[in-house]
């Protein structure tokens, strides 16, 4: 049946790629610490939030498969135009504070490579990045970085290289809170779950995924092809972030180090491989961040195009649709000139996760109405495991949302 | 849907894109402006496309950043050119027909035309 069809080289692509392109600087700053902090216990957090981003994840490919719209395109015709354009601004501003955070994450890995300046590296990632947007189209940025972050397997063979409790990593995946941890410590804990939550299911993954099934043209017949992808490819991704933090609680968490620095992430690769191992982490992290930092600059782009009905998308060369070419072009600027006022890499992973969480639920609900609408999506609404999951990870995500700021300035960004 | 159906003007209409006959994105059904009067009939006559349609829509403040940074622009699109209605709004004809690619095309100048692959 045509319907069921599963191309397997398309397949294997799709989920490799969605494996490399699943970790973000967020998610290499929040894992490591995690671990060192908190030993395997927030491992549960790093689980929970990847069944969310995998719901959403197939829900927004199913969407654009469906209805051929992406999602900001219908979450204005829901929304309508001021409350559409609340979410926009929002969305779009925490989006740049993320993609600032991913080019600042980029020097910081160039310059552990190279021993270049910081700042010069930032400007250089920028650049390159820019050339890879304007050069490649779609299909080919979104699988060159997604296949190159594929060398952060190297954190997965050194977890098991390294030998680590199994059960108590097994132990991790149940939700808890650890014994003995005093009211401080308690605050930021519920602030690393906050954080991983919103690092797991940043918006812009909803609207480049969204946006992205369009970009490739997807039919209601790939939608098995879809589902999968988003479900395999974002599973084995988490692995990648459940390793790191793995591995920082078999090696920080017993000398009291908590790895800020993603120099200090790709370290712990370095015990069982040394330099070829420290390598592979640094590359794999440096194409993983470069694709995020791709993702949350075109996610920008495609929103406000997709707000105002300009042409958009990258399988169009970028003379086609200049609105749109022009929007990536200002966002990635605009991310880079944050960067260079100095601000540190560190502060602007924690806005990120911080302003990206409050926009959540306004990213979310307007895709959980329009996969729930049969007008639109005919036999291929939500049912009911979809509708329950959903909702059921709307209220968690609303739940943190709000508790996000005040933990923030209570826990002083998780360093309280 | 087809034009002549019943519309729920704010379900169904409002702020769609606008598809052009080639498949381009050509803006969004900001406004509508109706043809009829009271205790008539009262059918659509045209869409409203452009930040100056915004008028109406937006608290004033809102309104006055948005004209000073898009400017009042308005196309008005007859309602005999839409083909059809769905999760966009589908026009018979070309988006310059009806003026609405004049900002696209400002823009165009700016975009260098090579390197792409």
């Amino acid at each position: 049946m045509s319907r069921t069809a599963l191309n397997p080289l398309e397949l294997t692509l799709g989920i490799m790629t969605a494996v490399g392109g699943f970790v973000d600087i967020s998610q290499l700053v929040f894992s490591g610490q995690a671990g060192s902090m908190f030993g395997y216990s927030l491992i549960s957090a790093f689980a929970i939030s990847t069944i969310g981003i995998m719901v959403y994840g197939e829900m927004c490919g199913r969407v654009a498969a469906v209805a051929h719209q992406p999602l900001f395109s219908l979450m204005r015709h829901r929304l309508g135009l001021k409350l559409g354009l609340v979410t926009l601004v929002a969305s779009v501003l925490s989006t740049l504070v993320t993609t600032a955070a991913e080019i600042g994450g980029l020097g910081m890995i160039l310059n552990h490579l190279t021993g270049a300046p910081y700042m010069l590296m930032c400007v250089a990632s920028t650049l390159a990045l820019m050339a890879s947007m304007w050069i490649l189209p779609f299909k080919w940025i979104e699988r060159t970085y997604g296949l190159l972050g594929l060398f952060m397997i190297v954190f997965v063979v050194a977890l098991v290289a390294m030998h680590p409790p199994w059960g108590k990593m097994a132990g991790g995946l149940v939700p808890q809170v650890p014994h003995g941890l005093s009211n401080k410590q308690l605050l930021n804990y519920s602030y690393f779950v906050v954080a991983i939550f919103s690092a797991v299911m940043f918006p812009y993954e909803a609207f480049f995924y969204s946006s992205g099934g369009i970009e490739e043209g997807w039919k209601p017949k790939q939608l098995l092809t879809n589902r999968v992808t988003s479900i395999v490819g974002m599973g084995l991704g988490s692995l990648l972030s459940i390793a790191v933090l793995a591995l920082a609680a078999l090696l920080f968490a017993p000398t009291d180090v908590a790895p800020q620095m993603p120099g200090s992430v790709a370290l712990q690769t370095a015990i069982p491989f040394g330099k070829l191992g420290l390598l592979a982490a640094l590359l794999g992290m440096l194409f993983a961040v470069g694709g995020a930092a791709v993702e949350t600059c075109m996610a920008n782009a495609y929103s406000i195009s997709q707000f105002f009905g300009w042409e958009w998308g990258r399988h169009k060369k970028p003379w086609e649709a200049p609105r749109f070419t022009i929007a990536w072009i200002v966002m990635m600027l605009l991310a880079l000139a944050i960067v260079l006022t100095g601000v540190e890499v560190m502060k602007l992973v924690g806005y990120a996760v911080v302003f990206s969480i409050v926009v959540l639920p306004l990213s979310y609900l307007p895709l959980m109405l329009l996969a729930d609408d049969k007008s639109y999506m005919r036999e291929y609404a939500n049912k009911w495991l979809a509708k329950i999951l959903g909702w059921l990870f709307f209220v968690i995500v609303t739940v943190a949302a709000i508790a996000a700021i005040p933990l923030y300035v209570l826990t002083a960004g998780g360093q309280g | 849907m087809r034009r002549d159906s019943a519309i729920k003007l704010v379900s169904q209409l409002l702020d769609l894109p606008l598809i052009d006959k080639d498949g381009r994105w050509c803006g969004v059904v900001d406004d509508v402006e109706f043809d009829g009067t009271p205790g008539k009939v009262t059918r659509i006559k045209a869409l409203l496309v452009g930040p100056g349609a915004y008028e109406g829509r937006l608290p004033s403040w809102a309104f006055w950043l948005a004209r000073k940074i898009a400017g009042t622009r308005i196309a008005r699109v007859p309602f005999d050119r839409v083909e059809n209605i769905a999760s966009a709004v589908h026009l018979d004809c070309a988006a310059e027909d009806m003026n609405l690619n004049r900002a696209e095309d400002e823009a165009g100048r700016w975009i260098p035309r090579w390197g792409a692959l």
